[in-house]
């Protein structure tokens, strides 16, 4: 089948099987390899995309389900005057290690960010919690986005 | 916390790391991420049986779909001698199963494709016909005199003992056991656990016939170990063979092992003559990597009735799984468990470590790459408690009274370890006087036989 989808704010038509789930569109047809795919099931969030500004499990949404919708993914987060952020938080307060859950948690804290620009720390930690981090930096992940709150007009370094 | 973001220091310092600019922009390169012109798609049949005879494979259909480039059982494998592999551990390892299936997850065939949903179709198309035999899964029955006998691959194998080990000085300890005024004995099993990296393991493996250079992007931890196996299994010299670690989405040891899926890669690329990528899923990953831990440990410790600790023994069964693939760089087979006698002082102790065959996934030293210390440590540290309980005495109070003094240090272990320096009772006095004293009840253990 065909679709057309919106992804970062640009336009893609792709020829797919319609079981085609949107992290392989991403990943396989489109080269947004940020996306990754974890678990299949939900459960890891690691292929956490924006589905019109929310926060989706992209291992298990169909590619078909996303067209007519906006799509955003860790490669569409930077801005043009430099990183978000929330990507500058998690530089300066060290919310990685491996990176691989990081696209994932960065785009649930955007999200966050965009309806609540003032958590608290317990929205913070209950807004991630589909998201796992096995190198065991929630602190630090939690003090990322605290840092990407209280900065959202920072100037901006890359 | 108090202290503020700028004044507080974490591990790693406040230096911003080279590899955050990629990973923020989501421009890492994990070996998924890499893409190879030409590239076919590999996907693992799996056993969904814990023990059972394989009777027979039919690939036919499998072999008909219209984007399937090979299909690779234990039978091809065979012809090419690559059905088993040698183990981290002078063992062997199953490439894919030829004779039986000895864990659930265990790899039976290999589905080579051009994409990996096609892979994942013809799979479905493969039809296996096992014959069950009855699993051994509680370690502590795998030495029984009817326990099926999983390693029959091994010429005159007539039970499930892998390896028997010892350190420290057996018949000293039970002297000091035989004079003590006070015994705790306690079994303490530190279960099986799965490391679970967020990435799961892959490999792209690109055979180039011409200059018979093989190039591997393998998600591995240890690099020049595979590369070693890998010119084992392919009969290539090393230098035809390179070996690229890319970034690696979390280890956590569980990225040591050499599994079958990379080899199978390899041996995907050798047949069609394209780059084979193999990335298991989540399932995979945890039905069928290394574990850690699945130790059960028989502890015990003497003492006299004021506290002072005279000996330590430790029995353990050692649960290695199907093969004894245990990935550790020591040259003892149970790592470093010798090092249970921890941080206190006394005359005697002994350790015994009995591995065996059960019919789980592989493995053995995986996670925190501890070679056995976590393991250990647990051990001691909670037959103190049980002591403490015991002898209704404060679990700190007890430790203090143990623990090595500083002019004691270099300090020999009665099981042959040399400490060469520390001070311990000052660090512990410290860190409790810092924080909650251990004696309340909620830190005392709740069980623990004894004998005096």
């Amino acid at each position: 089948m065909q679709v057309t989808v919106t992804v970062n704010g640009q336009s893609y038509t792709r020829d797919i099987e319609p079981r085609m789930l949107l992290v392989h569109f991403l990943r396989d047809e489109l080269a947004l390899t940020g996306t990754h795919w974890g678990c299949d099931t939900s459960n890891c969030g690691v292929c956490t995309v924006l589905v019109d500004g929310l926060p989706a499990k992209s291992c298990t949404m169909l590619a078909a389900m996303a067209v007519g919708h906006e799509i955003r993914t860790v490669e569409g987060l930077e801005r043009a005057d430099g990183l978000d952020p929330v990507q500058q938080g998690f530089m300066t307060e060290h919310g990685l290690q491996c990176g691989f859950c990081t696209p994932g948690v960065m785009m649930t804290a955007r999200a966050l960010l965009d309806r609540n620009p003032h958590p608290t720390e317990d929205e913070i930690r209950r807004a991630i919690a589909g998201n796992l981090c096995r190198c065991t930096g929630y602190e630090n992940i939690v003090r990322s986005i605290r840092w990407a709150a209280d900065n959202a007009s920072a100037e901006v370094t890359s | 916390m108090t202290a503020t973001t700028d004044e507080a220091t974490v591990g790693f310092g406040r230096r911003h790391r080279k590899e955050d600019a990629r990973f923020l922009r989501g421009k890492g390169n994990y070996v998924d991420d890499i893409v190879l012109p030409g590239m076919l798609h590999g996907a693992v049949l799996r056993s969904p049986h814990a023990h059972a005879r394989l009777v027979s494979i039919d690939t036919t259909a499998a072999e008909a779909h219209p984007k399937v480039k090979a299909v690779i059982t234990g039978a091809v494998l065979e012809t090419l001698n690559l059905a088993w592999m040698p183990s981290l551990s002078a063992d062997v390892v199953a490439v894919l199963a030829t004779d039986k299936v000895r864990f659930h997850g265990q790899e039976v065939a290999f589905v080579v494709a051009e994409d990996r949903y096609s892979a994942r179709d013809a799979l479905e198309l493969i039809d296996v016909e096992y014959e069950p035999l009855p699993p051994v899964i509680d370690a502590t029955r795998a030495l029984d005199p009817d326990a099926p006998v999983i390693r029959d691959d091994i010429e005159g194998k007539t039970d499930n003992h892998i390896f028997d080990w010892e350190a420290g000085d057996a018949a000293a300890t039970e002297a000091e056991f035989a004079a003590a005024e006070v015994v705790v004995t306690e079994d303490i099993l530190y279960p099986r656990v799965h490391p679970a990296p967020m990435e799961t393991c892959g490999a792209i493996a690109d055979m180039d016939k011409v200059t018979g250079k093989l190039t591997i992007y393998c998600n591995t931890q240890a690099p020049h170990a595979h590369r070693t196996l890998y010119a084992i299994v392919a009969g290539l010299p090393e230098h035809k063979i390179r070996v690229l670690s890319p970034d690696i989405g979390g280890g956590f040891g569980n990225k040591v092992g050499i599994y079958p899926g990379y080899v199978l890669s390899v041996v995907g690329s050798i047949v069609t003559g394209k780059p084979v990528k193999w990335v298991e899923d989540r399932s995979e990953n945890l039905m069928s990597t290394s574990f850690a831990r699945d130790y059960h440990m028989k502890t015990s410790i003497a003492a006299t009735r004021d506290g002072k600790i005279r000996a330590l023994k430790v029995d353990v069964l050692a649960d290695h799984g199907a093969f004894n693939n245990t990935a550790q760089p020591t040259k003892f087979p149970a790592g470093f468990f010798h090092i249970f006698t921890g941080s206190y002082d006394y005359p005697a102790a002994h350790c015994g470590v009995k591995g065996v065959y059960t019919n789980k996934a592989p493995g053995g030293v995986a996670y925190a790459c501890s070679f056995r210390i976590t393991e250990a440590v647990y051990a001691v540290e909670r037959i103190v408690d049980c002591l403490a309980h015991e002898l209704d005495m404060d679990p700190a109070e007890l430790r203090m009274k143990n623990l090595l003094r500083p002019e004691q240090f270099p300090y020999r272990t009665p099981t042959g370890w040399e400490y060469d320096s520390g001070d311990y009772p000052r660090r512990c006095e410290r860190r409790w006087s810092s924080s909650v004293t251990p004696t309340s009840a909620a830190n005392r253990p709740t069980s623990g036989s004894a004998a005096s």
